[in-house]
């Protein structure tokens, strides 16, 4: 059974692409058949960590959302060797007529929601990863609406804890079946167990992970996938237990 | 320096503390003359001789002065000397008094530290040396009383020998008494330490010096063996003292490293680099240093951990600001619309699954069983 999960921020900077990158090689790694779709249209960014190069991008979720192609088409397939799963990678275009045409007409839920069913029926997908734009815009709502799960990723600050509070709450109403937290950039000092209280207690939700403010990881940044560089690293092995637990 | 600093008891109390301290001294001077030196007829065995020295040190340069000279002379009439005849040494028992007492003008007010009880114990063996200058001086130029060289055999260098043991070791355990010297670590390991090393070899010279007493069949001999066992006995003792200097210095060094490393936690500073040879010593303050440092670090990472604690404990949410974008988001008609679908989504893909999971149950079956 598939599961489409949305990785959502209220705030960019979060590591929210990061994450998301991480999360999905992970995955792989248990040797589920991942997809990792950018719907960050306004902003795309996640091809960087795939170390994707946007001459290789043929067809792009915008190319699809305007019917210019399959949504097939548009998945170009990230794995290495050293997982068992695969990886595979929906960047959106980096045009930034593409982007001004999404910005001014949008686009339809319906036709969003068949692109996701295609891709999962047609490359057997088990996890759909969704990277959404930050804020609560219609297409991020959107892209909530039709996840099976939310992960929402904050930073230790007072602006991201009240956009977390309202995300929450927006997703609470739109009925998402399961939801997450994930703090980042958490610095080392912090006291997990108490951190992870006092988050669930403001937020009536979840925490899935606290991970550290890492300098391995702010070194690498969105250049490479941390959990195939540091296989034996804390965070990756933290990653790998997200990866678990989203799962159920 | 200007001679109104020179601080002196006031009035009444001042005379009297001058008189009685002369006349004690006079009436030990006279009455412990009996305390010969074997080698030497004309020089007592005086203790009393730190007395000038231990006024001095405490109440200043003109009681030192004042008790020494008027003590000299007063024990000289008692002894049917006649009160000047040998003026030159009423001289010397005031410098006893007179140089001690100028100590407090170089900072010498109260002693807890290694420095200034070397310098104290220079001073009284300065003093030594002046004083007996003084009175070789006069006798050359004016009294003409002695003969030379014999004289610095017979009576000179045992004089000098003699006074500066005497006061080298008294001197210290009188002002230990008055609280002059206050009893520190540094204080107490070089008292200890010198008075050991002072007390084996005086007893051991003496000891030396009594049992060849017999054998010694001309005086020149006998002068020859107090002198040498005497020269043996100074350098042995300024030696010994030396080196238990040194040795406090191994202790208390590392004990005023520790005490700023811990003036240093006080204030803040978790670094301590004052530590940084100590804790590589193998010893007890090698360990109390490791401990130190390592309890510094802890200090300072549950500083920072309180710290953000605080920062942390604090997750404030504006409710009524979220409530009001909550509204402001589901309640638009783009929202509820949404809303409506994701519903319809969710319930047509449960009934979707259900039906794969029909489809699939007997593949997985089949697969299961083989």
């Amino acid at each position: 059974m598939s599961k489409i999960i949305s990785i959502h921020s209220f705030r960019g900077g979060t590591g929210k692409s990061n994450t998301t990158a991480n999360l999905a090689v992970s995955l792989a790694q248990m040797g589920l058949r991942v997809c990792v779709v950018d719907t960050d249209i306004q902003s795309p960014g996640i091809h960087v960590m795939f170390q994707l190069n946007p001459k290789d991008i043929k067809f792009s979720l915008n190319d699809f959302l305007w019917g210019k192609c399959e949504i097939e088409q548009t998945a170009h397939e990230m794995s290495t060797e050293d997982s068992k799963g695969r990886v595979f990678l929906i960047p959106s275009s980096m045009r930034t007529g593409d982007i001004a045409r999404v910005l001014k007409f949008g686009y339809d839920i319906q036709l969003l929601r068949e692109g996701f069913m295609n891709i999962i029926s047609k490359l057997t997908i088990d996890v759909l990863l969704i990277d959404t734009h930050p804020g609560l815009n219609e297409e991020t709502l959107m892209s909530i609406a039709l996840s099976d799960v939310l992960l929402i990723i904050l930073r230790p600050d007072a602006q991201d804890y009240q956009g977390t509070a309202i995300t929450v709450e927006v997703a609470r109403q739109i009925e998402v079946p399961q939801m997450y937290l994930l703090m980042n950039k958490v610095p080392d000092l912090f006291d997990k167990t108490e951190t992870i209280e006092k988050a669930q207690e403001a937020f009536t939700c979840p925490v899935i992970a606290i991970l550290p403010h890492s300098d391995e990881m702010m070194m690498l940044a969105s250049n490479g996938i941390f959990v195939r560089q540091y296989p034996d690293h804390p965070i990756t092995r933290e990653i790998g237990m997200v990866a678990q637990k989203i799962l159920g | 320096m200007s001679l109104s600093k020179i601080r002196l008891p006031k009035g009444m109390r001042a005379l009297v503390l001058i008189i009685s301290a002369a006349l004690v001294y006079g009436f030990l001077n006279a009455y412990s003359n009996r305390l010969l030196l074997p080698s030497a007829p004309f020089i007592a065995l005086r203790p009393q001789v730190v007395l000038p020295f231990f006024l001095g040190f405490v109440f200043g340069p003109w009681v030192g002065f004042l008790t020494g000279f008027l003590g000299n002379m007063i024990g000289d009439a008692l002894c049917g000397y006649g009160c000047w005849t040998f003026w030159n040494w009423h001289i010397a028992n005031g410098i006893y008094g007179l140089l001690p007492g100028f100590a407090c003008y170089f900072g010498l007010k109260e002693i807890r530290t290694l420095r200034r009880f070397v310098i104290m114990e220079t001073i009284v063996v300065a003093t030594n040396l002046v004083a007996i200058g003084v009175v070789v001086l006069a006798d050359l130029f004016w009294l003409k009383t002695m003969q030379f060289p014999e004289s610095l055999n017979s009576w000179i260098l045992p004089a000098l020998i003699t006074n500066i043991v005497l006061s080298f070791v008294l001197v210290p355990l009188l002002l230990v008494f008055v609280k002059f010297i206050v009893i520190t670590v540094e204080t107490r390991i070089t008292l200890v330490l010198s008075w050991l090393i002072v007390s084996i070899v005086v007893i051991s010279a003496t000891a030396v010096t009594w049992t060849v007493w017999n054998d010694l069949t001309s005086q020149a001999a006998s002068v020859q063996a107090f002198y040498s066992a005497g020269i043996v006995t100074v350098l042995v003792v300024i030696i010994g003292f030396l080196i238990s200097v040194f040795l406090a210095h191994r202790i208390t060094d590392p004990l005023a490293n520790l005490g700023q490393a811990a003036r240093q936690i006080e204030q803040g500073e978790y670094q301590l680099p004052v530590l940084d040879t100590l804790d590589k010593r193998s010893d007890e303050f090698g360990q109390l240093a490791t401990v130190m440092r390592s309890m510094a670090s802890q200090i300072e990472a549950r500083e920072t951990r309180l710290k953000n604690q605080v920062a942390e404990l604090k997750i404030e949410i504006d409710r009524t600001k979220q409530d009001e974008d909550v509204r402001e988001i589901v309640e638009s008609d783009y929202f509820k619309a949404l809303r409506q679908k994701a519903r319809g989504f969710r319930t047509t893909s449960r009934i979707d699954k259900e039906e794969e999971i029909k489809d699939a149950t007997p593949k997985d079956d089949e697969s299961s069983s083989i």
